[in-house]
């Protein structure tokens, strides 16, 4: 049975290399950077080791923000932005030859029963002895900011699916013809929750997609291939993902924890005071 | 189950393809009733859609050519008027059970069998339509458009190199689709049609190939793919949708009016936009502002988007789906734009293909038009073949239909189909358009209706017309032309003109004559294209004679037309095109930095209301756009004339034509005895509301009742020997005058169209193309024959007929007619006026009419809202003059042309020849069945009336009055006339307006005798009596303008007539009525009766009524 004990987590994207410096209250009340938080969910699974790929120079910052798990992390370089497929391939000295946990360093994960979003997938990693991606049901409005994947239920397991294809932020008209998924409601794709377990298969195929791409790419196409080669599962997570980068995606990852944690009722006072002062509401000061 | 619903549900596919019409024939009436009885039950029953279809089918054709012409089953009935209604309205189910019901009251009769024929047959073309409807509504890649219905479900994104300036210019790329269009070398007799390609998927076979086009002659260089597209980011937040060719540009910034298709003559743009899902069809009435959805695109508030097409001089009407390969191409640039497609430059991949077709059908059908699956073939590169899919487990028809809505393409490689092959096919033939104005939409039901009866000679043509393409495809393989020519002249003549005789024309045989005579064993074949001869065409000539050919066949062409255009409705004159094979199918290129620019005619369109305005109220791209384009015009060969042609634009010019065409029309009016102070009197009564439609109406107090017992004598069983006896003497002593009734314009034949309907060439008569006139003609030869004494025959004609009508007699020698043949010129003109908007809103929203499918529906309101919209604007009631001058008068109903008779002196040259003349024989030009038959001129001479009318048992299509009892007087009333539009249907008599008239008593109701015609000044004062005694009626008429290549634009204009059934209200004019067999009485109204007329029989009874 594979053993998943090593975490890759990407954060360099030039224009997302101060996400993870940003700090957060998380559900305990307690101030921590987005980074830490990260590698709490990492090291909640299980994992022994971490590397978090970063821009060049990054690294004392990153350190100094890595809060009680910094022992467990590495820092991998990576020398010039050529995306995040790239990205991913500089840590593999790092995995070696071993299966890996990757997470995406620009999305925060709350899981609704708080096991941590990447212990659960991790375990059905362990359990299914293959690469497996968290996804999650997506309205088609929002196709344009995921990867997605089309395949089959796997039968007696409920929330496990057979990926047979990948698309990179996909149309709805391509989504429709490709990645169709039975039992989704009408315009629902399965689309990437920034979370996966990965066979160090995909190492190869990461590495034969920037050979024939020169350019920055997304991971999606060696992804597919990965479909096409061995078994590759999706679950699907009840949990809420939040993407940093977009508008708005800190004050909502933000809003997401503090309501998910011991200050909610405080919260929820602090937002219905706000809305009462909405102008034109007819509340009053 | 019965014979007929067994046959449906057959599972072999011999016993499914027998032909109706022959299991039908030897069924009795009360067997035929047994078989719709079990079909009906059998249709409500079946889950299958096509099941359902035929059975539709099967009962319309037992209802329209079986059980109304068994002996016993009576011709009159009475057609329910609610069962009416509900046909109007589309619902056609309730339609079915209330005449049904009826049939169980009144028995079965020929009334009733033509309503319910009329009613099965639209069900059967609704279920087939709601069913394509469906399968491109549930084809996957188009589904999520029909769910998206707000800006912030809107999934798509305008790729970012779209977006990004060009840091020299300062100008956004620009994306430029260019695509080729399809020619067809077979289309398997229009197996291409969706509802054949879905039912009989593997008799659903197309070859085409992509073709660049340029017109010879033009100036246009070297054939280039002939429709383009071009889509840009600009910077104000709207939707910019620009016809370069049909100089159109409108700003759009809300979704109705993206929506409102017929508004202007951007629908085609319209339906890329929302096809593409760049504004999807979800978001049809939602009332939203177009702001939202754009920023959502674009990612960038205040940023909109520009979409430009262009034609490159290729006419309407060639027959090379020029339309659908725009529509394409337009949906391929904003699929491109918004990364439905992969490659923002070059081309397609298969499964975009196929995407840009399904999307081009759905364009198709939200425009409420529709072409065939082969349609967006451009799109693919070279030569292909197309074939239809059976639908299999997983497909969203399995199980609905037998076919899939989308067909496979195979490309054909150069192994296969040689360059050498393909340049000779480049050298051989010579491509053309014909020029004729044509409607393919009728041929494609009756080829629909055809398949689905299998009738028996159309389904064995089918199967040939199957053979020719693998013989056509052998013959590319081995690199045959000669043989491919004799293919498709084999096609046309054979397959193509057994299933619908009206894909060919006399125009086509004709040019197909002179061209073998021209080019003598050097022609290898003709070459139909698309749905119908007489657009676009080709002939293919050994191409050692090919490149002088296409020069003599140009001169051919023009000559053919010259002689035939009177009578034969063109919307251009001929062109000659050059044309190669396209390798590559749609292609595209994105210009950047100072390529950038729009096409050229762009600027002139759009440049002058830019260059008005001050510079600071341009936008900063606006701005920089114009620099670029300035420094191109001054350095840049192919933008040298531009500044030249843009200057031209911004002076002010007359009209091009418009004084030298305003005078012709004065001359026309004054030659034509033009009464200006009567026109000045309508006029103002029109505006002041006291004549208009709801005034032609007797007042609602009137009692109008149907016939009584006696009232009306039957004349179609065997006529008593004594009539019959008498007629033959009045004939043989050459009492009789026949009048054919010529003057009208026919503007239902050719939907105002402008050509003289007499001289229309329509039907295949013994051997040859004939016209009306020839017709009439041959019919009174055989009186002559039988009795020895050929008829006189006066051909009523007005300042429209007149003059082609002499000259093609002259031409022809009265067709060999030995008789008398003589011209009444009318004395009469009136001159159109812009139609005031409560007479359209009258006709169009308080009258009962046809209500179309829902999307056609949709396109027709929207049109007619932009024509009330432009009788406000161009001034209600005021002289419509912008058309040509024959297109702006009107001759004023057939009352006059017997006035006239007196008046032009016919009638008095006449009787001083003829002294024995006593009766007249009046008929309309298009009642065909009217012949001078002894038996009911010996009926008329006996009863002593002055006039008997002819009449015919009414059906469904019999609209506009009847004979009918009025306060107790029996007369002919107009259907305009009528208070209520369904007294009508309480009317069982139908007026044929084919009358014999005694000409003494005609003379003495006007108050003369026959001395007194010398006297000009009595006689005109005698019909100005009359005429004042007539009803004058105010009507719609719809008058074609042309413009452009081969546009055609349709106005509704009013005008005013008087209609000689009037007469019989005259208490002192006595009047007989006759009730005369339907194909004696039937009017040939619209062209697409045709077919009927010819399957019921009806021309094989005129034929041998005839002796050509």
């Amino acid at each position: 049975m594979m053993r998943v004990k090593k975490c890759v987590l990407t954060a360099a994207a030039p224009a997302q290399r101060r996400l993870p410096l940003q700090m957060l209250i998380d559900r305990d009340g307690v101030e921590r950077s987005v980074l830490a938080i990260l590698l709490d969910e990492a090291a909640r699974a299980g994992m022994e080791e971490i590397g978090v790929v970063i821009c060049p120079g990054d690294a004392d910052a990153c350190a100094a923000v890595a809060g009680e798990h910094a022992a467990r992390v590495r820092f991998i370089e990576q020398p010039e932005p050529r995306g995040y497929a790239h990205a991913l391939a500089c840590a593999r000295p790092f995995v070696g030859n071993e299966p890996f946990l990757h997470m995406v360093g620009d999305h925060l994960f709350v899981s609704r029963d708080g096991a941590g979003c990447a212990a659960r997938l991790v375990a059905a990693a362990e359990q299914e002895d293959c690469s497996i991606s968290a996804v999650q049901p997506t309205r088609e409005g929002q196709l344009a900011q995921f990867g997605a994947v089309g395949g089959q239920p796997v039968p007696g397991k409920p929330g496990l699916y057979r990926i047979d294809a990948v698309l990179e932020k996909p149309t709805p008209t391509e989504a429709e013809q490709k990645i169709f998924v039975p039992g989704l409601r009408a315009g629902h794709y399965l689309c990437f929750f920034g979370l996966h377990v990965f066979t160090p298969a995909v190492m190869d195929l990461v590495e034969q997609l920037l050979a024939r791409e020169p350019g920055p790419c997304p991971i999606s196409a060696a992804l597919d291939e990965l479909a096409r080669s061995e078994r590759y599962l999706a679950l699907e997570m009840q949990d809420r993902r939040y993407d940093l980068g977009a508008r708005y995606g800190l004050l909502h990852a933000q809003l997401a924890l503090a309501l998910a944690g011991k200050d909610r009722a405080e919260i929820l006072a602090s937002l219905v005071e706000l809305l009462a002062l909405q102008p034109g509401s007819g509340g009053r000061a | 189950m019965s014979r007929l619903a067994a046959i449906i549900a057959s599972s072999d596919a011999e016993e499914r393809n027998q032909p109706l019409d022959s299991l039908c024939e030897p069924l009795s009436p009360a067997e035929l009733l047994a078989e719709c009885d079990a079909l009906e039950q059998f249709r409500q029953r079946s889950q299958n859609l096509y099941e359902r279809v035929r059975a539709l089918f099967f009962l319309y054709a037992i209802h329209r050519f079986h059980l109304p012409r068994r002996s016993g089953v009576p011709q009159e009935g009475r057609i329910p008027f609610s069962g009416y209604l509900h046909l109007l309205e589309r619902r056609f189910e309730e339609s079915i059970r209330e005449l049904l019901a009826e049939q169980r009251q009144q028995g079965p009769n020929a009334a009733l069998s033509s309503a319910l024929a009329a009613a099965y047959r639209s069900l059967g073309f609704q279920t087939l339509a709601d069913q394509v409807r469906r399968s491109v509504r549930s084809t996957r890649g188009n589904q999520w458009m029909f769910r998206t219905g707000h800006p912030y479900d809107a999934p798509l994104r305008i790729r970012r190199e779209l977006l990004a300036e060009d840091p020299s210019t300062g100008l956004r790329p620009i994306l430029r689709e260019t695509t080729p269009v399809r020619m067809d070398f077979s289309h398997s007799a229009w197996s291409d049609i969706f509802f054949l390609g879905m039912d009989y998927p593997e008799g659903a076979r197309v070859f085409n190939t992509s073709i660049n086009l340029a017109v010879r002659g033009a100036g246009s260089g070297e054939p280039r793919p002939p429709v383009e597209a071009s889509f840009r980011i600009i910077d104000e937040p709207l939707l910019r949708l620009v016809s370069v060719d049909l100089g159109a540009t409108a700003d759009i910034r809300h979704t109705s009016e993206l929506f409102d298709f017929a508004r202007d003559y951007l629908g085609l743009l319209k339906a890329a936009v929302i096809a593409s899902g760049l504004v999807p069809p979800g978001m049809e009435a939602s009332g939203l502002d177009l702001s939202d959805l754009l920023e959502r695109l674009t990612g960038a508030r205040g940023l909109g988007i520009e979409l430009t097409s262009r034609v490159l001089d290729i006419p309407k009407g060639s027959r090379l789906a020029v339309s659908t390969s725009l529509l394409a191409c337009l949906i391929t640039a904003c699929m491109r734009a918004t990364g439905q497609v992969r490659r923002l430059e070059g081309g397609l991949e298969e499964d975009e293909r196929r995407m840009v077709a399904a999307r081009a059908i759905l364009g198709e059908w939200l425009g409420g038009s529709g072409g065939g699956w082969q349609d967006s073939g451009g799109v693919w590169p070279g030569m292909k073949l197309i074939e239809g899919v059976p639908a299999r487990p997983g497909d969203v028809e399995y199980g609905i239909s037998r076919g899939c809505l989308l067909p496979r393409h195979r490309v054909f490689p150069l192994d296969e189909i040689t360059a050498e092959t393909r340049a000779r096919l480049q050298q051989s033939l010579v491509l053309v358009h014909g020029g004729m104005a044509q409607d393919v939409g009728p041929v494609l039901e009756m080829v629909t209706e055809k398949y689905l009866l299998r009738l028996a000679a159309e389904w064995r043509a089918r199967l040939e017309a199957g053979g020719i393409l693998d013989e056509i495809l052998a013959c590319l393989k081995r690199g045959d032309i000669r043989g491919l020519g004799a293919c498709t002249q084999r096609n046309f003549e054979g397959p193509i003109q057994t299933i619908i005789p009206w894909a060919g024309n006399h125009y086509t045989d004709l040019l197909i004559a002179e061209a073998r005579r021209a080019f003598g064993p050097r022609f290898w074949g003709f070459w139909m294209l698309g749905g119908m001869a007489g657009g676009g065409m080709g002939f293919l000539l050994d191409p050692d004679a090919a490149a002088q050919g296409r020069d003599t066949l140009g001169q051919i062409l023009l000559d053919v037309k010259r002689r035939l255009e009177r009578g034969v409705p063109f919307a251009m004159d001929p062109v000659v095109y050059d044309f190669s094979i396209n390798e590559r199918g749609t292609w595209s290129e994105l210009l950047r930095g100072a390529q950038a620019l729009m096409p050229h005619g762009y600027y002139t369109l759009r440049g002058p209301s830019l260059l008005r305005r001050q510079a600071r109220e341009l936008t900063p791209a606006q701005r920089r756009e114009l620099e670029v384009f300035a420094a191109a015009a001054r350095t840049r060969p192919e933008w040298s004339g531009m500044a030249y042609a843009l200057f031209e634009r911004l002076l002010p010019s007359a009209q091009p034509g418009a004084a030298s065409s305003r005078q012709a029309l004065e001359e026309l009016l004054a030659a034509n005895g033009f009464d200006r102070v009567q026109h000045e009197k309508i006029r103002a009564d029109l505006r002041s509301g006291r004549i208009g439609l709801a005034q032609n109406r007797l007042p609602v107090t009137t009692r109008i009742e149907d016939v009584r017992e006696g009232d009306v004598a039957d004349a179609r069983s065997a006529a008593p020997p004594a009539f019959t006896r008498l007629g033959e003497e009045a004939l043989a002593s050459g009492a009789l005058a026949i009048v054919t009734l010529a003057g009208g314009m026919g503007t239902r034949w050719t939907r105002g169209a402008g050509v003289v309907k007499a001289l229309n060439p329509f039907v295949r008569l013994a051997g040859r193309w004939r016209n009306f006139l020839e017709i009439h003609l041959a019919k009174s030869r055989r009186t002559q024959r039988r009795l020895g004494a050929a008829p006189v025959h006066i051909i009523t004609t007005s300042f429209m007929t007149h003059a082609p009508i002499e000259e093609w007699l002259r031409r022809e020698e009265n067709y060999g007619y030995a008789g008398p043949v003589v011209l009444s010129p009318g004395r009469s003109i009136g001159l159109r006026l812009v139609p005031m908007a409560r007479d359209l809103r009258f006709a169009w929203e308080e009258m009962p009419q046809q209500v179309l499918d829902e999307q056609k529906q949709k396109v027709r309101e929207s049109a007619r809202a932009a024509l009330i919209q432009w009788a406000i604007s161009s001034g209600e009631g005021s002289d419509y003059t912008d058309n040509l001058p024959e297109q702006c008068v009107h001759p004023v109903g057939h009352w006059y042309e017997i006035p006239n008779l007196l008046l032009n002196g016919v009638l008095r040259r006449l009787l001083e020849e003829r002294p024995q003349l006593r009766y007249l024989l009046l008929h309309n030009i298009d009642t065909l069945g009217a012949w001078a038959d002894p038996a009911l001129l010996g009926r008329h001479i006996d009863s002593g009336a002055a006039m008997t009318c002819e009449v015919t048992a009414r059906e469904m299509d019999d609209r506009g009055g009847g004979l009918a009892r009025v306060d107790g007087r029996l007369r002919l009333v107009e259907g305009l006339a009528l208070p209520e539009e369904r007294i009508e249907f309480e009317l069982r008599y139908y007026n044929t307006n084919t009358m014999w008239i005694s000409v003494d008593p005609l003379l003495a109701v006007f108050g003369l005798t026959r001395s007194d015609l010398d006297d000009a000044e009595r006689t005109r004062d005698a019909v100005r009596r009359m005429a004042a005694r007539m009803p004058a009626y105010v009507t719609l008429k719809d008058v074609k303008k042309r413009w452009g290549k081969g546009q055609e634009d349709v106005f509704p204009v009013s005008q005013y007539e008087k209609l000689w059934g009037d007469m019989t209200a005259l208490p002192e004019w006595r009047c007989a009525y006759v009730a005369v067999e339907r194909r004696r009485g039937q009017q040939l109204k619209e062209v697409a009766q045709l077919d009927g007329w010819l399957r019921e029989g009806s021309a094989a009874w005129v034929e041998q009524l005839c002796d050509f």
